[in-house]
């Protein structure tokens, strides 16, 4: 086994955690192999690189087509590959990070750029920016911005992602809803959802359809309702935006619209994991909030009636965003990094790759392939190109900058803090002051 | 690797000494002659130990006092971690509370179950062995990740076992989404794996010589009466041996817990078991001086309890070779 260049590891922090706590094996060796597999420079004989993204089955298959596209295209270069569910992808990268490892090229989170980039684990790019070893000419300037962590350059995006619902066109028009339109407001929602539970349907498990998921478990929604109001998650890299108070009325909202039925029952809340998991996806709600890369995944399990709606305002205020859904960084000690540079700038200008990925990470960055991609879109994929338009056009507040580090723990936190109130263990405000206090802790270190 | 070979030997060489000092000179060195090989044998091991083990171990001590998020170096933050524990976070003490109902409920029921089935395969003639190796297989199947998912599946919601319930009058809902119910999924799933202390206990059974049993009996003894008076207390070492054993293991519980919550520890913290707590912290909030320091009172606390198990067991535990003391 080689041992990888000096000044890159951290071999007594992994080592050391996984003996006291006996735990987390098996990313464990995921990351000391993915350490391993590139032995040291580039040689005649080619070049191995490791790239690994979070995403559904759709994802999966487009992105491996792509990546073998760019072998095709780069002869000595070959790629190992390797996907999760985000959940575990970012455990695992984070695992991979400790033992100085992260793979050569990897899909990142808006949350992590910082983290990652401030903790040294990602490769500058300006230079190959600069260079035109990935060209961004095609790109909205701003919009490559959101990958930069202090003036630098550490991440491109992959795409612009937008949040909206999932909802079932045929039980909104049975339960005589209007279409959603951008300026629908929250309080519309509201009744359209006790209308379509008064209906009184049933769903497969012989329960009444409701209306809608439980948002309070969702950070994102809680994001997008306070947007609405004028208000913002964090107020600084170490300070929270919101009040005891907005999020105590966030979380009353949401829990008597679950106790008068109308939104998803809790147990089936807490057990969704995938879209096959959820309420919508289980047939027992009529409108799921989701993002708009994963929305193609409800039409393809419940049928071609369900379409992308907008995130309902307060008063003709969207809360909603365009935010960079993914970005792809390329790990600070890849000992190749001509050919990662080469293979992020394949993923987001080739137009093969780009008819291949099409809009499985949402809006291409790349507006020639935007363009010419969406000439070729079809059903749900057409449906969130036509959404992400229309939302443009009827104006959205500037998205909020970067959030910090702590958002990732923030974000699991806020799930399960809302849990308690779900399930009757502790009132709206109680959680509320709970979750303020455990984002301040994570906020202050 | 060079600093590895060149400090484990430094430690071999220490443990190499004899521990009874002043003997005579002659004497130690035929014994350390004679022990030599021993310690070469020993050192695969003995370098594992370090570098594995005792290395890792300092290093954990050290990152508990600090801040450290895998990225930037760790930062001494003194006890910090250890007061935000015990002060200001309640879900540290909710998983406390988790961990405390598990092995208060799984190790006394796992333990019944084995020596039960002990007891029932005993008397068995034939078929010993194989009702034995059947009762043993969830042993060797339950730690892993396919069984706690297919466990998953069982309780769920509209998995067999509600629907089971449902048949008979017992509308139980999916166990996997009832913050009640959940921490039970988990237990069962212990209890069910009781084929390791059982194969012990037969063990322990069938070393009691039936010279005992044969005296009582003609004292007029019942069978219950033969197995409080004779059975218990021959078998009392054992049945120590297993409690110790299932309890240190069952403070250590993640892989079910993990698997049946999909790993959130959910729903609403009711599996968050310590273990499951602790690799949140470290791997998903990246606190690991945190984690560390959850660790080390983890050792900490069962070390306690173990030390309380066996400062109790001088009154309840009886050793055949004690017997005229």
């Amino acid at each position: 086994m080689s041992e990888p260049p000096e000044g890159r590891r951290r071999l007594p922090g992994r080592r050391t955690f996984l003996a006291a706590a006996g735990a987390g094996v098996g990313t464990a060796l995921a990351g000391s192999l993915s350490a391993c597999s590139a032995p040291g420079g580039s040689s005649s004989k080619g070049v191995t690189l490791t790239f690994s993204w979070w995403g559904n089955d759709d994802r999966a298959e487009r992105t491996e087509r792509a990546v073998r596209l760019f072998e095709k295209a780069n002869p000595r270069v070959r790629v190992a590959t390797s996907n999760a569910d985000f959940g575990s992808y970012i455990q695992k990268l984070a695992t991979q990070a400790a033992g100085g490892g992260i793979p050569d090229v990897a899909q990142l989170d808006y949350r992590q750029v910082s983290q990652y980039a401030g903790g040294g684990a990602l490769l500058p790019l300006s230079d190959a920016l600069s260079e035109g070893a990935i060209r961004s000419e095609a790109m909205d300037a701003e919009f490559v911005r959101t990958g930069t962590y202090e003036d630098e350059q550490y991440a491109m995006p992959m795409g612009r992602g937008i949040t909206g619902f999932a909802y079932d066109t045929r039980l909104y028009r049975k339960a005589g809803v209007a279409t959603p339109h951008p300026g629908w407001t929250w309080r519309e929602w509201t009744a359209g959802n006790r209308r379509i539970t008064e209906l009184g349907e049933r769903s497969p498990d012989g329960r009444t359809v409701g209306g809608a998921n439980d948002g309070g478990v969702n950070e994102d929604v809680f994001e997008v309702w306070l947007r609405s109001r004028g208000g913002r998650l964090y107020a600084s890299q170490t300070r929270l935006g919101f009040t005891e108070d907005d999020l105590t009325e966030f979380w009353t909202f949401c829990d008597d619209l679950r106790r008068d039925g109308v939104v998803a029952r809790a147990e089936d809340t807490a057990q969704a994991t995938t879209t096959e998991t959820s309420p919508m996806g289980r047939r027992l709600v009529a409108a799921d909030f989701t993002w708009d890369a994963p929305f193609p995944g409800y039409p393809a399990l419940l049928g071609e009636q369900v379409r992308f709606a907008p995130v309902p305002t307060t008063g003709g205020r969207q809360g909603a965003y365009f935010k960079p859904s993914m970005l792809l960084g390329v790990g600070a000690h890849t000992e190749h990094p001509k050919e990662a540079t080469a293979l992020v700038d394949f993923l987001l200008n080739d137009p093969g790759a780009g008819d291949i990925l099409g809009f499985s990470r949402s809006t291409p960055p790349n507006r020639t392939v935007a363009a010419r991609v969406a000439k070729t879109l079809k059903g749900a994929e057409l449906d969130i190109y036509r959404y992400a338009l229309r939302m443009e056009e009827y104006g959205l507040d500037a998205p909020p900058t970067a959030p910090p580090r702590g958002d990732v723990a923030i974000q699991t936190a806020f799930n399960r803090t809302y849990q308690r109130v779900m399930y009757g263990l502790a009132t709206p405000r109680q959680a509320a002051r709970e979750l303020i206090d455990e984002a301040k802790r994570e906020l202050r270190s | 690797m060079s600093t590895v070979s060149t400090r484990a030997p430094a430690g071999a060489d220490r443990a190499a000494r004899p521990p009874e000092p002043g003997g005579p000179k002659r004497r130690r060195r035929v014994r350390r002659e004679k022990q030599w090989p021993a310690y070469v044998f020993l050192t695969p091991w003995m370098l594992g130990a370090a570098v594995l083990t005792l290395v890792p171990m300092a290093v954990s001590l050290y990152l508990s006092f600090t801040d450290y998020n895998l990225f930037e170096a760790p930062r001494w933050v003194g006890l910090r971690n250890y007061t935000e524990m015990l002060t200001e976070d309640p879900r540290y003490w909710r998983s406390v509370g988790t961990t405390l109902l598990y092995v208060v409920v799984a190790v006394p029921l796992k333990l019944l179950l084995a020596l039960g089935a002990a007891m029932l395969l005993k008397n068995l003639g034939r078929g010993r062995s194989f009702y034995r190796s059947a009762f043993y297989a969830p042993s060797l199947l339950g730690a892993s990740m396919t069984v706690a998912l297919v466990w998953r599946a069982l309780f769920n919601d509209g998995g067999t076992v509600p629907d089971l319930l449902g048949a008979i009058g017992i509308d139980s809902g999916g166990w996997v989404g009832d913050p009640d119910l959940a921490v039970f999924v988990v237990v069962l799933l212990t209890v069910w794996q009781f084929g390791a202390p059982m194969v012990i206990f037969l063990a322990g059974l069938q070393q009691i010589s039936p010279d005992l049993y044969e005296a009582a009996a003609l004292d007029g003894a019942s069978r219950w009466r033969q197995f409080v008076s004779v059975t218990v207390p021959m078998l009392s070492p054992v049945v120590f041996f297993n409690l110790v054993l299932e309890m240190i293991q069952s403070f250590q519980v993640f892989t079910p817990a993990f698997a049946i919550s999909g790993g959130s520890g959910g729903p609403a913290d009711s599996t968050m078991f310590y273990t499951l707590y602790l690799y949140e912290r470290g791997f998903t909030a990246s606190h690991m001086g945190y984690a560390a320091a959850m660790a080390w009172l983890l050792l900490i606390a069962i070390g306690v309890v173990t030390l309380v198990l066996f400062r109790t067991s001088r009154s309840w535990v009886f050793y055949a070779d004690e017997e005229g003391r």
